[in-house]
């Protein structure tokens, strides 16, 4: 070691005060000081807080250099007390020896350390080799720090010395001197800013906290410590995994579409890129991007080589997957819900831009954007399930701007008609606009809606007519949907706008009511409007202001009067009470049942009538099960059960639970029995049971029960086979007429028959069959109608059913209707 | 709830675009409705009254 500076005895000389060689010996240097005392921005970028701030950045980023160079472990920044900063790490320190050509250019012993502190443009920075890829903004580092601080000073522990050296705006206040020995090692720097450049000296603990976290996430495995005494606030940053961990803290609030934070990396040309990612479920983009560990802001080209990669990636991805329907996202589309931290080390950064927070370099939007590509799409093909999830978030974002573009129109073609209101065409608006009395009654077929046109009351209800239109949705399936501008029209009509600007209080009409035949079509288009109501003007259905009219089934007249009846049920009833009336039946042995009893013959017969017609679906013949009757409690068997192809049948539950426990294979007699294929058999025997429960028994039993106190018994509902006997088994006895029957199940539509005399029954088979005065009496004047309010849990049941049916797979017929028919009933209710 | 675009769970409370999780996603179900998109199955030769027919039953001797 050549140590040429002063040893540790204060030396008054060369260490009191400014020594007039510092100050006059090197006009080069006096003039660098002068220019950066001059013009800072050009240095620092500004002399405003940021400015301020980004001063312990740069001597921190000394401090990086060190530790990614594997020399040190720790960096410590602490705010004192008196508004200075102290930054201190535990790496090699400064060297301190003579520097050779220094000394020779300004003619006396000059140290590295005092080169480092007031040449600039001097140090390892800028030798090849020395740091692959260093920080600091412009590469000026600490020598600017000590040109804009009202005073500094540097110690270095190095070699069991500590050596130190102080500076007043910049300007040596002595040589460097040794004061002590140590078995640390390391640089420790502090500054004060000069308050006569900026424009505020404060420093704030919140700024260099963040800047110091985003550090330590860019430099895996530093430990830097933040401490500021004039708060007592001691914070640590210690990231393992890196940008990893920064990607994972920047989602920490959200909900991540992937677990796995993704990371790639490469290298070429001393360009290295660090890319972490993840998507959530946010709609903004969220990108970090670094230049040696400047924050690019204003991006540059190592940002659009890894943008042009992601979507090239995901593109490819989606395409060889088909995840794409007729819209192919686009670059904006893939960045929404994405969080990413790009860290990229130029040797030779060339920044641009406002606050020369771009990067320029041409050559690392190429390195960026192959590098990345390659190790992208391999992830994606390996983890398919993440990739297609980050897809469809593509797909979607995609659609909704698609959507966002349509509604606008929609919008627009509204405002521009505004000479005729902008509505549709095919709306008959009414006259009065007195919001709160007016009524939109959606009609089902044009011909209905001419109908309703006809019979409306004017002053006050509107008509659209709509219909479904038919698609093919699918290769082996046809679908019924709004067609678009039915969609439209009803958007217009309504005018509240939609989505995020609607306003419900703007509606042009206070009830909106669905008009639909009662039909399989017309449970189509009902449920496709409450599910577009429900999902697109929520606020409508759950202010109480959509309606479903009920249009009557049937037309009776009698004479000269005329009623309706609105359901199958209601007419049946009312036939029934008619036929009942003088009515008596005559069971052959010489008992008439007449008068109440007659009735609650009927009504018996009326409950059993729909679970005997299910019973016989099942190809359970009544005749046939009536041998099965349990003699002592007189009720039919409700379970059917097929064991090892018999059948057998159980009475109830009990009885079931008996045979099952009975016929169970004893599990001990499997486990001792050594022979494997015994086993084998016993489990077949399980899975040979099948179990049939008739749910409709329970009605028919209960019936059964009821006939018999009206002395009934089972045999009465079968047909007997009778020979040689002329007259007939019951005869239903009303008036002048007798009709003659061979069991009782028969008795109701005979009554039913008899009631329908003298009357002319009408069953509409769609809406556009009722005449416009129909219309009127039966469903549009409020004076008679009734409405039904669509309830929210009405419309959500709807809607859950409408999913599972718009769902993309092809459902068997027989399902759809079986479902279908919950439909109907679920909306009637 | 769950939201029936993206599929992912809400708070119904936090949203201001209901049934959905977002405007962004009631925006893509609007666009599906504009874009005819949303429809229901049916099968060819299924008749207006196929399926009430079974209902009524005795119908025929009524008329």
């Amino acid at each position: 070691m050549n140590d040429t500076q002063n040893p540790g005895d204060a030396n008054p000389e060369a260490n009191g005060g400014t020594s007039p060689e510092y100050d006059q010996s090197d006009l080069q240097r006096l003039s660098d000081l002068e220019h950066v005392r001059e013009r800072p921005a050009m240095y620092i970028g500004d002399v405003t807080s940021r400015g301020l701030h980004h001063l312990v950045q740069e001597v921190v980023d000394n401090s990086i250099d060190e530790a990614m160079a594997g020399f040190a472990s720790q960096v410590d920044v602490i705010i004192n007390a008196d508004g200075s900063v102290t930054v201190e790490d535990d790496g090699r320190g400064i060297p301190v020896e003579k520097h050779e050509q220094l000394s020779e250019e300004m003619d006396r012993d000059v140290s590295t350390l005092e080169g480092v502190m007031t040449k600039l443009k001097f140090g390892g920075k800028f030798k090849e080799g020395a740091y692959q890829a260093t920080g600091g903004l412009h590469g000026v580092g600490v020598t600017v720090v000590n040109f804009l601080s009202q005073w500094c000073e540097v110690e270095v522990a190095r070699q069991g010395n500590i050596y130190q050296q102080g500076y007043e705006r910049g300007v040596p206040t002595g040589d460097v001197i040794q004061r002590g020995t140590t078995q640390k090692r390391g640089t420790r720097t502090t500054f004060k800013p000069d308050g006569s450049i900026f424009q505020t000296t404060k420093f704030q603990g919140a700024v260099l906290q963040k800047r110091l976290q985003e550090l330590a996430f860019l430099n895996r495995g530093v430990r830097i410590r933040f401490q500021d005494e004039r708060s007592d606030q001691q914070e640590e940053f210690y990231y393992e995994r890196g940008i990893v961990e920064f990607v994972e803290y920047l989602n920490r609030a959200s909900n991540a579409l992937h677990s796995e934070v993704m990371e790639f990396s490469g290298e070429v040309d001393e360009i290295l890129f660090e890319i972490a990612l993840q998507y959530t479920g946010e709609f903004t983009e969220n990108v970090h991007s670094y230049v040696n560990n400047i924050n690019t802001q204003e991006g540059g080209t190592h940002i659009s080589g890894f943008r042009a990669a992601l979507t090239r990636a995901l593109n490819n991805y989606g395409k060889k997957e088909k995840l794409f329907k007729e819209i192919t996202p686009q670059g904006d589309d893939f960045r929404e819900g994405l969080t990413a931290v790009i860290s990229v080390r130029v040797p030779h950064p060339q920044f641009e831009g406002q606050t020369k927070t771009k990067l320029g370099n041409s050559e690392v939007e190429g390195i960026v954007s192959t590098g990345f590509f390659e190790a992208f799409s391999n992830h994606l093909e390996e983890n398919p399930k993440a990739a297609k999830t980050i897809v469809r978030k593509g797909v979607l974002a995609a659609e909704a701007r698609e959507a966002a573009r349509k509604a606008k129109d929609v919008l627009r073609k509204r405002k521009n008609a505004l000479s005729g209101g902008g509505l549709p065409g095919k709306l008959r608006d009414c006259i009065s606009n007195e919001m709160e009395r007016c009524e939109l009654y959606l009609v089902e077929g044009d011909s209905a809606g001419g109908s309703a046109e006809g019979g409306r009351l004017r002053d006050f209800q509107a008509i659209l007519p709509l219909r479904g239109k038919i698609i093919n949705a699918y290769k082996a399936r046809e679908d019924k949907v709004l067609a678009n501008e039915e969609v439209q029209s009803m958007i217009s009509a309504m005018g509240i706008g939609v989505g995020a600007e609607q306003d419900i209080s703007k509606r042009r009409y206070n009830k909106v009511i669905i008009m639909t035949d009662a039909d399989v079509d017309g449970s189509h288009i009902r449920t496709l409007l409450l599910c577009f109501f429900y999902r697109q003007m929520y606020h409508l259905v759950a202010g109480g202001h959509v309606y479903a009219a009920q249009p009557p089934l049937y037309r009776v007249r009698e004479r000269k009067k005329t009623y309706y009846m609105q359901t199958e049920e209601e007419m049946k009833r009312e036939l029934l009470n008619r036929g009942l009336e003088g009515a008596c039946l005559d069971s052959g042995d010489g008992r008439v049942v007449e008068g109440d009893e007659m009735t609650q013959l009927c009504n018996v017969l009326a409950t059993m009538e729909e679970a005997l017609t299910a019973l016989e679906r099942r190809g359970i013949n009544l005749k046939a099960h009536a041998n099965r009757i349990d003699p002592e409690t007189e009720r039919l068997p409700v379970y059917r059960v097929f064991l090892r192809g018999e059948e057998h049948w159980l009475a109830d539950r009990d009885k079931l639970e008996e045979f099952k426990q009975e016929h169970q294979p004893a599990e001990d007699e499997s486990a001792t029995d050594e022979n494997d294929e015994g086993e084998g058999e016993s489990n077949d025997q399980v899975s040979r049971l099948r179990i049939v429960e008739l749910h409709e028994m329970r009605t028919i039993n209960t019936g059964l029960s009821d006939l018999r106190s009206l002395g009934f018994d089972i045999q009465s509902l079968i047909a007997q086979e009778r020979t040689g006997v002329e007259e007939a088994r019951y005869e239903l006895q009303r008036g002048d007429s007798t009709i003659p029957l061979e069991e009782l199940r028969s008795l109701l539509s005979a009554v039913r028959s008899a009631g329908e005399k003298g009357l002319q029954l009408t069953r509409f088979k769609g809406l556009g069959e009722m005449n416009a005065e129909e219309l009127r009496e039966t469903t549009l004047d409020p004076e008679n109608r009734t409405l039904l309010r669509v309830e929210m849990e009405d419309v959500a049941a709807a809607d859950d059913l409408f999913r599972v049916l718009m769902g993309e797979r092809v459902e068997p017929r027989r399902e759809f209707i079986e479902k279908h028919a919950l439909d109907v009933r679920n909306l009637d209710v | 709830m769950r939201c029936q675009i993206c599929g992912s769970h809400f708070e119904p409370c936090l949203s201001s675009s209901l049934p959905f999780c977002s405007p962004r996603c009631q925006q893509v179900d609007l666009g599906r409705w504009l874009n005819e998109e949303h429809g229901l199955p049916i099968e060819p030769g299924e008749g207006s009254e196929d399926n009430l027919s079974a209902d009524l039953g005795n119908d025929t001797q009524w008329t």
